[in-house]
């Protein structure tokens, strides 16, 4: 069973991830908590449906277009509402929270509110050391895995991960280097907003597409920011392993019920006992 | 690059932080804009820089005005401003707050040589290269913020306080380093409550009090103006000097 739960935690751990750095990323360069992130992933997991229902594209083909779509409506978003309440913390939560309230509403319209079916593009599991291993859910960490490196590596190595950073800790010496902050904005929420959407698109093929899977969503990540300290990547990243392995502990051991309560628990004792989150800097 | 400045006003609200400020700086020369604190000296380099707005005036970069541009084009157009407080980035390591100020330019050679003549100019850089911004000592943050801004190959090179808090060694150390900027042919225009340090640098200086530009003149004659000093610098350190050496009264 200890190897059972090593396996769940590291999938899940995975997904986390993806979804938690979109939203760090987002909020750390234009200081926004996008309260519509987890409606960006449920944009993803119905691009994925419709793709595969409308059009009859394979999964791996809808898998980017998914987050393409996510990441395409971001850019919308950012440019149409969030520009204009840059700077100013209250105002874009609840710019995202009417956006979130809208997209699932549309959702709801089009799709109505019953669950979705995704083809999986994989199917069985493999076993290893007495663990098994689902297939889909090994290709979605895998993958998951695979864009955070990505992600990392821009950040860190590109010329446009040095201009967010840029933005990020200073807008006005940006300025100073000739960086246009309104030109760095729509492109990292827009990044933010497709790893959401492939997200989405990772997780719908295992839990199918449905209305209300953005809030689950916004909530891990949500945790997972306080946890590790909003806008702090490496933050994030420590803090969405230390999510997955209480959840899948607690779940395996008693139910999730109760490790939703515990990883609550854990957000309100570490704003009590370190309010910068385990990484972040006040 | 010569840089013209005509009757600039800037306010800050509803207070004039700087009123009709009229100066020349003439291509590949050094300038300064002395004064005390709060005279607006930083507010005419945020000014030229475009980071506060102008009440009036304009400012001519080669008898072009840029007083309407935006920062950004204004830094492509090859100004670079040294802030004050040197606001590095502080989660870069020093070669990235370096590699940013050279963030417009497309030649990676030119770049390159450019770090490497950086870290020569102020070996202690190359020494700290992988060390975060906020890690650093204030001297070693002014010497990034200098490499930084000439990183960018200006053509204008606006230094708003090197000096400030720096111990007299280090002081020492970026006078040698402006010189040799300065040497390359950029204009530079500096900012500087230490009058004498900036004068013996500059070609030309410039005092400013409350705002208002009270006397342009070549920096040796106001280095030999004792009464300036005490007018409108200060606390200017050789007057400070002065004062300490002589005798306590009774």
């Amino acid at each position: 069973m200890f190897q059972q739960f090593l396996v769940v935690a590291g999938l899940s751990s995975a997904t986390y991830m993806l979804i938690a750095l979109g939203f760090t990323l987002i909020f750390g360069i234009m200081r926004v908590v996008n309260f519509a992130h987890g409606e960006f992933l449920l944009i993803g997991a119905y691009a994925v449906f419709v793709a595969q229902h409308q059009f009859g594209l394979d999964y791996l083909v809808a898998l980017p277009l998914a987050a393409l779509v996510a990441g395409g409506i971001g850019v919308v978003a950012e440019r149409a509402l969030f520009r204009r309440f840059t700077g100013d913390e209250t105002g874009g939560m609840i710019v995202g929270l009417a956006l979130a309230i809208a997209i699932k509403g549309a959702v709801t319209i089009l799709f109505g509110v019953d669950s979705q079916p995704i083809a999986r593009p994989f199917s069985g599991s493999i076993e290893v050391a007495g663990a098994f291993i689902p297939r889909d859910q090994l290709f979605a960490a895998g993958v998951a895995l695979v864009m955070v490196a990505l992600i990392w590596w821009l950040l860190n190595h590109s010329r446009l991960g040095l201009a967010m950073r840029a933005v990020a800790q200073a807008p006005e010496v940006a300025r100073l280097q000739g960086i246009t902050p309104w030109k760095t904005y729509p492109v990292a929420f827009g990044i933010g907003c497709a790893l959401a959407g492939l997200a989405g698109a990772l997780v719908a093929p295992i839990y199918g597409a449905e209305p209300n899977m953005g809030e689950a969503a916004l909530m891990k990540a949500f945790i997972i920011v306080v946890l590790g300290g909003l806008g702090s990547i490496p933050g994030a990243l420590v803090a969405s392993c230390l999510l997955a392995t209480i959840d899948s502990g607690i779940s395996i051991l008693f139910n999730a019920t109760i490790a939703a309560l515990v990883s609550f628990a854990a957000v309100i004792l570490v704003l009590l006992v370190r309010p910068a989150g385990l990484l972040g800097r006040s | 690059m010569r840089l013209e400045l005509q009757e600039v006003s800037i306010r800050h609200g509803a207070i004039a932080a700087v009123l009709g400020v009229s100066l020349t700086v003439e291509s590949g020369t050094v300038a300064a804009i002395l004064g005390a604190n709060g005279a607006g000296k930083s507010t005419i380099m945020r000014g030229i820089a475009g980071l506060v707005p102008l009440h009036a005036g304009r400012i001519l970069i080669d008898g072009r005005a840029i007083e309407n541009l935006p920062t950004e084009q204004r830094i492509r157009d090859g100004i670079a401003l040294s802030p004050e407080g040197r606001r590095l980035f502080p989660e870069m390591s020093v070669h990235d707050n370096l590699v940013c100020g050279a963030y417009l330019r497309r030649d990676q050679t030119g770049v390159r040589a450019d770090l490497d003549k950086v870290y020569a100019l102020f070996p202690r850089l190359a020494e700290r290269r992988n060390s975060l911004g906020r890690n650093l000592s204030g001297g070693e943050q002014q010497m990034a913020a200098i490499g930084r801004a000439v990183m960018a190959r200006p053509r204008l090179l606006l230094l708003d306080e090197p000096s400030l808090g720096l111990a007299p060694a280090v002081i020492h150390v970026m006078a040698n380093a402006i010189r040799r900027i300065a040497a390359t042919g950029v204009t530079v225009l500096l900012v500087e409550q230490n009058s004498h340090l900036a004068l013996s640098l500059s070609k030309t200086g410039h005092v400013l009090e409350s705002g208002r530009l009270v006397r342009s003149a070549p920096a040796a004659e106001l280095l030999a103006d004792a009464d300036l000093k005490r007018a409108y610098l200060g606390d200017d350190p050789l007057a400070l000097e002065s004062l300490a050496a002589s005798p306590p009264p009774v």
